[in-house]
């Protein structure tokens, strides 16, 4: 019975395999979750940070982010939409449809700290706009554009052809095509696309950190061209003093907190696109 | 539509702007680039020890996570009943989704105190520690993806293979396996660009020490990462300086193997990639 055994010991392997990696995934969440929670109050989201972050609260922190990707996305997602509608509706030759393709996936695969720098050569000093919370929104509005692009198109490809066929026969423009089938339709792919998009970008520390933020001392920004604080550079400078233990508890509690938000926009992504997929042309 | 030639214009701009300010670079240190030694004030640029470290954390990384993601992904999608599945596959598809940043903390605060404590090191921030963060970074993309390769391949394979009376480790290793490999390759590609360019987690980690360790196999100290470097020293220098120029030029090169690899992934896949 050699192969009887063989099976039996492929399956050890597997088993084991899976208990190790999802016992790590499990410890990663609930340690977030534990050590998250034993940082967090009322006071703690509601105040704003002394004392380098050790002390205090996160508001500002929370708001910056916030304004960030919210700005990014509203920079990104029509230009997204754009070039979705583009590719799937103007572009007829296959060459070219391939070099869109390697441009989108090739922005899709740059590093984010290549970003960052590339926001600190072009935005801060060839256009000398200084640190600017602005800039890192447009850096990141960068960043999350393939996800968008690629999350539309998918959904404009999904539109049968005869919706094409019945608006072309009623004698519409290719812009009344696209302006009463094509978007209405794609609408929701491109959404969850640019849910997905944020939850990433809300995450980045990169691409910002040389661009974008400054760590302490920060309140709302009253203009485009000031520096704001956000919660992953928060973690970053915090992180680097974790001797301290109190800086080290409030970088737990910020922690939670960006995870909460993240998780919130991919759920919603998910969901959106479990729903979707049920629907049925 | 103009936001196309946006779009294109951003990425080609992405590309000359790093050219442009590594030229400096490029043109003044020439091969020297490729030396040992990193010494901005004495105007000495080596990047070796950098691309050993981004090779070392890279490869520790998917040694680890490559075996552990496949055989995970071979336990959702083969043993796993069905109605488990999407719950489990959600569930990995959010973590794969937490921020790097976070990754660092956790291994700053807690894995590196305990590699540092097995080791008996005086500090955890080895290549070593960065490697494993890396890994668990990489495994929920792993896992997924390959998931979805074994899962996409149709029933009538497995079917025949049990009519033949295979027991089923004879299945995924002769048939499913197989047929998937492509697709898992592909994943494991798309790990791998990660991995070379994630920034965070690795820079808090990695030590920053700019030698190779001695001898060079002695993983367990600390190391320099390409995006390590870039993420310490870039808000240090100069704009214009040749330190700054330095610091571009092996950003290009970062970007240069990412791009590669993306553009064979893609001559690879040929199937429009998943956006999560």
């Amino acid at each position: 019975m050699k192969r009887n055994v063989k099976n039996i010991a492929f399956k050890s392997v597997i088993w084991t395999a899976a208990l190790v990696s999802i016992v790590t995934l499990l410890f990663l969440i609930s340690t977030l979750i534990w050590k998250g929670f034993g940082a967090i109050t009322f006071d703690f989201i509601f105040s704003e940070s002394k004392n380098f972050g050790s002390e205090g609260g996160i508001i500002y922190q929370i708001i910056g982010s916030l304004l960030l990707t919210l700005c990014a996305a509203l920079i990104s997602f029509p230009l997204a939409l754009g070039v979705a509608i583009y590719k799937s509706e103007y572009i007829k030759k296959r060459s070219l449809q391939t070099i869109t393709d390697t441009i989108v996936f090739s922005l899709n695969g740059i590093p984010s700290i290549i970003f960052g720098i590339f926001g600190l050569i072009f935005f801060v000093n060839v256009l000398h706009t200084g640190i600017s919370w602005f800039v890192g929104s447009i850096i990141l509005a960068i960043m999350i554009l393939p996800t968008i692009i690629l999350s539309s198109y998918q959904s404009i490809i999904s539109i049968p052809i005869s919706y094409r066929e019945n608006a072309m026969a009623l004698g519409m423009t290719q812009w009344q095509v696209i302006r009463t089938v094509i978007i209405p339709r794609s609408i929701d792919g491109a959404f969850t696309g640019l849910l997905l998009g944020l939850a990433r970008a809300i995450g980045e520390t990169a691409p910002i950190m040389f661009i974008a933020t400054a760590f302490s001392g920060v309140t709302f920004p009253r203009s485009l061209v000031e520096p704001v604080s956000t919660l992953p550079t928060h973690i970053l400078a915090l992180a680097q003093q974790a001797t301290n233990p109190q800086a080290l508890e409030n970088a737990w509690g910020s922690s939670l907190v960006l995870v909460t938000l993240v998780f919130m926009f991919s759920i919603s992504a998910l969901v959106r696109r479990i729903q979707y997929s049920k629907i049925n042309y | 539509m103009a936001s196309t030639f946006i779009s294109i214009a951003i990425t080609l701009l992405i590309f000359i702007v790093l050219f442009g300010n590594s030229y400096d670079a490029f043109s003044q240190i020439g091969w020297d680039l490729f030396s040992l030694t990193w010494n901005p004030a004495k105007d000495q640029f080596g990047v070796l020890s950098m691309l050993y470290g981004t090779f070392a954390v890279t490869l520790i990384a998917l040694l680890l996570a490559v075996p552990l993601g496949i055989a995970t992904a071979i336990f959702t999608s083969e043993i796993l009943p069905d109605r488990f599945r999407l719950y489990v596959k959600s569930a990995i598809e959010l973590l794969a989704g937490i921020p790097s940043i976070i990754y660092g903390l956790i291994g700053i605060a807690l894995v590196s105190t305990w590699v540092a404590s097995i080791f008996e090191l005086s500090s955890g921030r080895t290549l070593v520690t960065a490697g494993i963060l890396l890994a668990i970074m990489i495994l929920p993309t792993i896992i997924t993806l390959t998931d979805d390769a074994l899962h996409n391949i149709p029933k009538k394979y497995k079917e025949t293979s049990k009519g033949l009376g295979l027991y089923p480790y004879e299945i995924i290793q002769k048939t499913l396996l197989p047929l998937a490999k492509r697709n898992i390759a592909g994943a494991v590609l798309l790990a791998l660009g990660r991995a070379l360019g994630e920034t965070m987690a690795v820079m808090l980690l990695v030590g920053s020490i700019d030698k190779i360790p001695q001898p060079f196999f002695n993983l367990l100290s600390p190391g320099q990462t390409i995006t390590s470097k870039l993420g310490r020293e870039v808000g240090e220098s100069a704009f214009g300086s040749l330190h700054f120029s330095a610091l571009n030029a092996i950003g290009f090169l970062l970007l240069l193997i990412v791009i590669t690899l993306t553009i064979c992934t893609q001559l690879y896949f040929r199937k429009e990639a998943r956006s999560l």
